[in-house]
């Protein structure tokens, strides 16, 4: 089965050559992870009504807007597509039904399965995969596409500003202990990961920069769970190279981190394999 | 340094509530550094200190307050490879450093010894300065939390503080609500002849160690009904104030160096400097600690005399104490003070009642 691509026509199309696309799984709009099926009770509208993917839709429909503001004309926005592996067509219409009746900002959908997942992500030029489901965010950086964790808002309030945390552990450690440093059970998609990880650094702080230091409706985090302390400020001269400046830094040093990220808050969480760490999960 | 202080760091996510199976195999990071790592924050006595009480920002303060925060980041980032001076902080954490290489060298396992974090509300990019500073004067702080604007207060839980430094009142105060000792710093105005070899630590008693209750009774109804008042309940315990349990931290290292026989030698000395005299309202102080299992090394009751001078001979790292009063007399005399915000102290100063400050400030 070919993807199937259904534009939202309750939205204005994004210029996808200069946007920022961003894929969310369909399970992030869910509160449990894991396969989720629509009651029969459920009414076509009701189905997309919860989950950590509104928050961040409305703290990226905050963005385009500010975006917006500065420039009418802005064509680098966040363009967020909705991306939807093995679903029965009749979910697929109450998906599509649902987003409209929320008006949330998602401009396509795209129905695919296992096989044209990664075509997807490719031809709709996706610069992130986001879900709350570690396992599918892992199996897609294995493929070499940049994915990251989609965090519960611990908050009731939407924060207001959109904010990505980066895990910066694998960043700081010089080149030629890297071979000795990471998990033999890891695959070789370090180098991939790296290299799809600059990219996005790269575009996140592209956007990041077009705001000032005060006022922002984006923010940039880095944290290292283990790392010394050289580590941390080595990861964050990286991402400045990069073109991120982030705004916090938090060098955990082996502090149980569950407590420091409830804090932090973040939207998204950017890192290499360490999805599978409890700490992390507790996020999801 | 021998290889089995270094461990890998990994072991340290491995709390027993939070063990992460993707932790094993991740690098002995602390190992290829050759320091020693840092100890597990549930055994530690963590000290938290703010960016400003460990370096002297004066100048780049400045820059910030009359060029707002964009001119402030780049100018810090110009100057990233000049490490800053020493803040009011600083000899107080050169000094727990050498009580954590005296504990190491007794107890080469232990994670109990003191664990210094940098707890700051600056923008991440001023943290390169930072921690090139931390370098420079090869200080062990290998935890910071960067918050760029944002409150740091929240945090100092999570990073399980035990004590928190700021130039900023009103963090500190926040920190004392929310149940973290905590006290106010201020410039370091000039060199110090300090112990290097004995962390000093002097208190205040009433509204530090103990609550203020009876501070109330002496603002209120004077000094002879708190005489009364202190001799009629001299064997009821005062309830605790913000620093007490600082103190009980602090005897809990001594005891180590007092179970290894090294009682005469232990590089953690402690003060108790009361405006109190022992004769009327001694007895009560004296017998709150018995009841609370701890100890001060040294009671000092100056029935009313000036603190300055004494704190002069003492020369302590720190010393705690309510009242901006004795803050600043400790200070005129080359002692580093911190002022505790909490109790009623805060409402007078020098023995007149403060008038409430009008709706809007």
């Amino acid at each position: 089965m070919d993807a199937e691509i259904v534009v939202n026509t309750d939205i204005k199309q994004k210029d996808s050559r200069h946007a920022l696309v961003i894929a969310i799984e369909h399970c992030a709009f869910f509160d449990q992870n894991g396969d989720w099926e629509p009651k029969s009770s459920n009414t076509a509208s009701e189905v997309l009504s919860h989950g950590p993917a509104i928050s961040f839709i409305k703290a990226i429909q905050r963005v385009n807007h500010k975006l917006m503001e500065k420039n009418p004309n802005e064509t680098f926005l966040f363009d967020v597509i909705l991306i939807c592996n093995n679903q029965i067509p009749e979910n697929q219409s109450k998906i599509v039904t649902s987003a409209k009746h929320y008006g949330l900002e998602i401009s396509r959908f795209c129905f695919c399965n296992d096989a044209s997942f990664t075509n997807s992500m490719l031809s709709n030029n996706v610069k992130l995969f986001l879900s709350t489901n570690r396992d599918d965010i892992v199996k897609t950086q294995e493929r070499g596409l940049p994915a990251a964790l989609l965090c519960k808002q611990v908050a009731q309030e939407a924060v207001d500003q959109l904010k990505f945390l980066f895990i910066g552990d694998s960043l700081g450690i010089p080149e030629d202990l890297k071979g000795e440093m990471f998990n033999v059970n890891q695959p070789h998609s370090l180098q991939i990961t790296q290299a799809s990880l600059k990219e996005l650094v790269a575009v996140i702080g592209q956007m990041r920069s077009k705001f000032g230091q005060d006022d922002s409706p984006l923010r940039t985090c880095l944290v290292t769970l283990w790392s010394p302390r050289d580590v941390c400020v080595r990861a964050l001269k990286t991402f400045r190279d990069w073109g991120m400046e982030v705004e916090e830094a938090y060098c955990l040093a082996g502090t149980p981190p569950s407590a420091i990220l409830a804090q932090i808050q973040p939207h998204v969480l950017c890192g290499d394999g360490l999805y599978h760490m409890r700490d992390v999960a507790a996020l999801s | 340094m021998s290889s089995n202080m270094c461990e890998t760091v990994a072991n340290q996510a491995e709390v027993p509530d939070e063990k992460g199976d993707s932790d094993k195999g991740l690098y002995d990071n602390f190992k290829t550094t050759k320091k020693p790592r840092p100890p597990k924050p549930r055994d530690a006595v963590t000290i938290a200190v703010s960016s400003r009480t460990l370096f002297n920002m004066a100048q780049e303060n400045r820059i910030y307050e009359q060029e707002g925060l964009e001119k402030y980041v780049s100018y810090q980032q110009e100057h990233e490879e000049e490490p800053l001076t020493p803040g009011a902080a600083f000899p107080f954490v050169k000094a727990l450093m050498t009580v954590n290489a005296r504990l190491r060298d007794l107890y080469p396992e232990s994670d109990e010894m003191f664990d210094i974090v940098l707890v700051t509300n600056n923008h991440a990019q001023v943290g390169v300065r930072l921690i090139n500073s931390i370098n420079y004067y090869d200080l062990t702080i290998e935890r910071f939390c960067m918050t760029g604007g944002k409150s740091p207060i929240g945090y100092l839980t999570a990073y399980m503080t035990d004590l928190y430094l700021s130039k900023d009142s009103k963090k500190v105060q926040e920190a004392i609500e929310a149940g973290i000792a905590a006290a106010t710093m201020f410039t370091l105005e000039r060199e110090n002849d300090l112990s290097d070899s004995q962390l000093r630590v002097a208190f205040d008693g009433d509204a530090v160690l103990f609550s203020d209750e009876s501070e109330i009774i002496m603002k209120t109804q004077g000094l002879d009904s708190f005489f009364e008042h202190e001799k009629q309940f001299a064997n009821k315990p005062l309830a605790q104030g913000p620093l007490k349990c600082f103190l009980e931290a602090l005897g809990k290292l001594q005891r180590k160096f007092y179970s290894k026989d090294e009682r005469m030698d232990c590089p953690i000395r402690t003060y108790l400097v009361t405006a109190r005299s022992a004769a009327s309202a001694g007895a009560r102080v004296l017998k709150t600690m018995r009841s609370w299992g701890l100890e001060v090394d040294e009671a000092l009751f100056l029935a009313g005399a000036p603190k300055g001078p004494l704190l002069q001979k003492i020369r302590p790292h720190i010393f705690f104490d309510d009242q901006m009063f004795h803050i600043e007399g400790a200070q005129k005399l080359g002692t580093i003070a911190a002022h505790v915000p909490y109790g009623i102290g805060q409402k007078y100063h020098r023995g007149i009642a403060l008038q409430p400050s009008p709706p809007g400030h």
